[in-house]
């Protein structure tokens, strides 16, 4: 006991400067509510959910080398999922537990046949299989409402058997709701990927054969991975079913899955708070450019080629690169 | 006592005479309107026609000393025809960049999304395009979401009105349909049919095929319905996928088929596919069989106030006014009458202004039903001509004009007319 | 019967606009070892330059399609030489995103050019008219797509396999080092065969504006179906893009007459099961 004691110590004394970045950048998302807007709100939202769809790329990408093009389907899983179950009436955890639970179990269905798969038929039959799911959603009308999707989903009240009983209805409320959950979904994947589990992704992405030497299944972790990865994405959908109130069928669409990738790359793939970057960066960009000009296609476009061919590892390779030893 | 009741009325009395006042000084220098509809990709030009029907509408007001003296500034975004961009969109527009209020919409999708988000945002949005009838029927009169009002027609445009047109067509006995496959298509289809079969119970549907969004090749759907040999073919697909629709069906020859009477587009009206099919007709490829409506007709009704409509849209922009545009600039208009009659910006009292309200539009007047907040107007159909004399591009001839009243479905039972 | 049989030859005109645009990404993954997303764009400008000469400028038919090709060339040529060059040896995420980026640059820049007006030009009067086939109305032009995809087939078999050419970019597809050692010029064989991937979908998108409407979201919506068609006939195989093609072409016009309701599920099942029992594709070599 004494033993975990003094490591936590340590570690603490060796990270504090980066701890202390954290707490600040904690206290500010939670007293973000007393001084902005709605929009403002609204945006971290998105960018949080945005953010879990990224770590949920990023798992594959940045720790098993696989890149997928459909965690757009299981993202669709988790929103039509807990939409489904918030339109039936019931209060808000219900369906963000069966949102996540149903993208999981999807996820672990078709993991079975995507883990064989690697590089660019990894990336493409994630595509079949997120495009099959886009079919789905656009035409099982009776269950998923078609082209038009699931209209007027409640952003049910937050109750837990009575002990306590939380209104959503405004923005703040839910914000407080969505920054929690991303917070806690983060801090698990953080456990994660500095476990030994953690450790067997990172060494499939250097070295496959390295890794079943050792006597580790490399089918085995990938299917975790993967399914890790699936309900990440259904979380993020989950979330966002209620804010949005709407789900449409282009929730699991190939060009939504390409939202994350560029937000992963964009903050830097082998940094663990890339993907958080990269999905602020990625949001306020296209945001700020949407409002600038009509032509936002071009300057995203002309970005992300400066980015790819200049930055690879990103905002936070950058800052590691050349920001960071200069604070030294 | 006396005093005090003496004080309390002086007091009433004050805040009687001033409210007016204070009211006129709510309004800001600034009224902001913030518009969006899709500006890339393959529909980009009913966004286009948007802007530019907005920007004509702006610079009138404002060259008119604006609303009650406030100047009006628009924004206008890209919804990208898809319901969380145009979500972000509307929530940027009114909490960020502060818009009173909100219009444009490309599609059914985006409009039954934006619609329960209005109340949350306490803004009006003033549907112009998207078309489908959820939207006045189930989320403004059944679930009564009522910051959203529409001021262009309905599927019932779609569906009823050719039914009504051609049910007096006796030789037209063999229907099919090619529809868009979304439920825009499905619910133009169905109307047509039903309504069509309620007065022709000898009308028999022998083909359908579908086609999804932003599909290329519709060789295989028109084939298939083809080898039916209807009389009438009812199609939704629009913009640039019906004008390719329309060249494979003249490749085809479908249009030389003795057997083939009408093929009925039903946003055919619109400009981006009248420019588009102007080679064709007046190389007489249609041979009068290609019918179509449109939410507004830019050489319908032939008023004093539509030509200088169009004579002036033309002049500031070189091309005809579409219907997006021409609703646009309807919308902005209601929504300045609104705050006139008000003389605020409070939500609540411009939703009453709005209802009932009739406004003029440059094709006449339009009555906003209070149940369903629905814009009331006729839109004819007819079937495409071409002749330079009239205009640089094919245009809509023979105008079958059918009164709103006889097509439109009504509160609170919505059956068909 | 007839009716199975007219909807499969719709589907093989269909197919060959696959197989064009299938082709010159199968070519760029063959020799480059890249996935080029915006292969569709490359498509969607040789439609917008064959329409350019042929409606704007007056030209013929046939010049127009020269035209077309000409200006995708120089294209290729520049994407490749000053971007895609630089990353053909990194992971294939950045060269996704890369490409992908390019798509909506292409997109934006078509609009601002050409403006947002639909653009159909008139079909050539040579083209004009139908033939009967099993009793019903064939297009003459749909006749020609076929013929001319099935020519482009052969000639990029010539090409292959009877030209010095053909034979050094062979080589340099299936042993890079060993070709460079023996003094092939690689980076400019790599160069030449994107350009000539460039050509093929130019080819296809010229080939396409008579019956297509050209718009600027044209090269999202080909592309996807490309990547099905490859993945099926195996990636960086030629006779693979052209069966997939065909199989696509055929059971996606066959799926309209008889179950249109799951034309798309359908398209993607059968990618996914190809992918599942043979990852190579049909015609892949080793992966």
């Amino acid at each position: 006991m004494t033993g975990l004691k003094d490591t936590l110590a340590l570690s603490i004394k060796r990270h504090r400067s980066q701890l202390c970045w954290l707490g600040a950048f904690i206290i500010f998302l939670f007293i973000l509510p007393l001084f902005s807007g709605d929009y403002i709100l609204y945006m971290v939202m998105r960018m949080a959910i945005l953010c879990l769809l990224s770590y949920s790329v990023n798992l594959l990408l940045g720790n098993t080398g696989l890149l997928s093009f459909g965690q757009a389907g299981f993202y669709a899983c988790g929103a039509y999922a807990c939409g489904k179950v918030l339109l039936a009436g019931t209060s808000l955890l219900p369906g963000i537990i069966i949102g996540v639970a149903v993208a999981a179990i999807v996820a672990i269905i078709l993991a079975f046949f995507c883990v064989r798969h690697t590089a660019i038929y990894f990336a493409m039959i994630t595509l079949a299989f997120g495009m099959m799911i886009f079919s789905l959603a656009e035409k099982w009308v009776k269950f998923t409402g078609g082209d038009d999707g699931l209209i007027g989903i409640p952003r049910a009240s937050l109750n837990f058997f009575y002990i306590f009983n939380i209104k959503m209805n405004t923005i703040p409320a839910y914000y407080y709701f969505v920054i929690v959950a991303t917070l806690i979904a983060i801090y698990f994947i953080y456990r994660i990927l500095h476990s030994p589990l953690g450790l067997i992704f990172q060494g499939i992405r250097d070295s496959e054969t390295r890794v079943s030497f050792v006597g580790i299944s490399v089918r085995k972790s990938r299917l975790i991975c993967f399914t890790i990865a699936g309900i990440y994405a259904g979380l993020g959908g989950a979330l966002f079913a209620p804010l949005e109130q709407t789900i449409t069928p282009s929730t699991s669409h190939w060009i939504t899955s390409t939202d994350p990738i560029i937000a992963t790359l964009l903050g830097g793939m082998y940094s663990f708070s890339g993907p958080i970057v990269g999905s602020v960066v990625y949001f306020l960009l296209k945001d700020i450019i949407v409002r600038l000009t009509m032509n936002w296609m071009l300057i995203l476009g002309t970005i992300i080629i400066i980015l790819v061919l200049a930055f690879r590892g990103g905002v936070m390779g950058a800052f590691h690169a050349y920001i960071s030893p200069r604070l030294k | 006592m006396k005093k005090m009741t003496g004080i309390l009325g002086i007091a009433l009395f004050l805040v009687f005479i001033l409210t007016p006042a204070v009211n006129a000084a709510e309004l800001p220098k600034v009224i902001k309107i913030g518009g969006q509809g899709v500006t890339s990709g393959s529909k980009a030009d009913y966004g286009h026609q948007m802007i530019m029907g907005a920007q004509m509408a702006v610079e009138e007001i404002n060259n008119s000393g604006g609303i009650l003296g406030s100047k009006v500034e628009m924004k206008f975004m890209d919804s990208e025809i898809k319901a969380a961009v145009a979500t972000k969109n509307a929530r940027y527009l009114v909490k960020d960049w502060g818009a009173h209020f909100l219009f444009g919409i490309d599609s059914s999708g985006v409009s039954m999304a934006l619609a329960p988000i209005m109340p949350e945002l306490d803004r009006i949005l003033i549907i112009c395009h998207g078309a489908t009838h959820k939207v006045n029927e189930e989320a403004i009169f059944k679930k009564g979401l009522r910051n959203t009002f529409r001021i262009s027609v309905p599927t019932y445009q779609d569906g009823t009105l050719p039914a009504m047109i051609f049910k007096d067509r006796p030789e037209i006995k063999r229907i099919a349909s090619l529809a868009a496959a979304y439920s825009y298509g499905y619910s133009a289809w169905e109307m047509f049919e039903k309504t069509l079969k309620k007065y022709r119970p000898d009308v028999e549907v022998v083909g359908k095929a579908e086609a999804p969004f932003l599909h290329m090749d519709f060789t295989p759907q028109l084939n298939a319905l083809m080898a039916a040999k209807p009389d009438l073919i009812l199609a939704t697909p629009w913009g640039g996928e019906g004008l390719m629709m329309l060249r494979q069906a003249i490749l085809l020859g479908l249009f030389e088929q003795p057997w083939f009477k009408v093929w009925f587009q039903c946003m055919g009206g619109s400009i981006d596919m009248a420019e588009g099919l102007t080679p064709d007709v007046k190389a007489g490829k249609f041979h009068g069989k290609l019918w179509a409506t449109a939410r507004y007709l830019w050489n319908w009704p032939d008023t004093p106030r539509n030509k200088a409509f169009v004579a002036k849209f033309r002049e500031k922009f070189g091309r005809f006014p579409n219907y997006s545009a021409a609703n646009v600039h309807t919308a902005i208009y209601a929504f300045k009458k609104a705050v006139e009659q008000t003389k605020s910006l409070d939500t609540q009292k411009l939703i009453k202004a709005l209802e009932g309200m009739k406004v003029q539009a440059p094709d006449g007047e339009r009555w906003i039903r209070p149940e369903d907040h629905q814009a009331c107007y006729t839109v004819p159909a007819g079937h495409y001509v071409y002749d330079r004399a009239v205009c640089p591009n094919a245009y809509l001839s023979d105008l079958v004009v059918i009164p709103w009243e006889k097509y439109y479905r009504n509160p609170p039972d919505y059956k068909l007319p | 019967m007839s009716n199975f049989i007219f909807q499969a030859l719709n589907g093989l005109s269909s197919a060959m606009f696959l197989w064009l645009v299938a082709a010159g990404l199968t070519v760029a993954f063959g020799v480059c070892g890249i996935l080029n997303v915006a292969h569709g764009s490359l498509y969607m400008m040789g439609a917008y330059f064959a329409f350019t000469s042929f409606q704007i400028l007056g030209l013929n038919f046939w010049l127009s399609l020269v035209f077309a090709l000409i200006g995708a060339g120089i294209i290729g040529f520049l994407m490749e030489r000053f971007f895609l060059r630089r990353i053909y040896d990194q992971p294939i995420e950045f060269q996704l995103i890369l490409t992908f980026a390019f798509i909506l640059v292409f997109d934006n820049l078509t609009k601002m050019i050409w403006g947002t007006m639909l653009i159909i030009p008139t079909m050539p009067s040579l083209f004009q008219g139908t033939i009967p086939i099993v009793g019903r109305p064939f297009p003459i032009y749909n006749l020609f797509i076929i013929f001319a995809g099935i020519a482009v087939a052969l000639i990029i078999w010539v090409i292959l396999n009877k030209t010095w050419w053909g034979m050094k970019l062979r080589a340099a597809a299936s042993q890079r080092e060993m070709a460079n050692a023996i003094g092939i010029n690689i980076p400019m064989l790599f160069t030449a065969a994107f350009v000539f991937a460039a050509l093929l979908a130019a080819i296809g998108g010229a080939l396409s504006t008579p019956i297509r409407v050209c718009d600027s979201g044209v090269g999202g919506a080909v592309i996807i179906q490309a990547f099905v068609v490859t993945v099926i006939g195996g990636l960086g195989s030629l006779k693979g893009a052209f069966v997939g093609a065909l199989i696509i072409g055929v059971i996606g016009a066959l799926c309209t007459l008889y179950v249109p309701f799951i034309e798309l599920f359908v398209l993607y099942l059968i990618m996914a099961v190809v992918l599942i029992i043979r990852p190579q594709g049909l015609f892949g070599g080793e992966r």
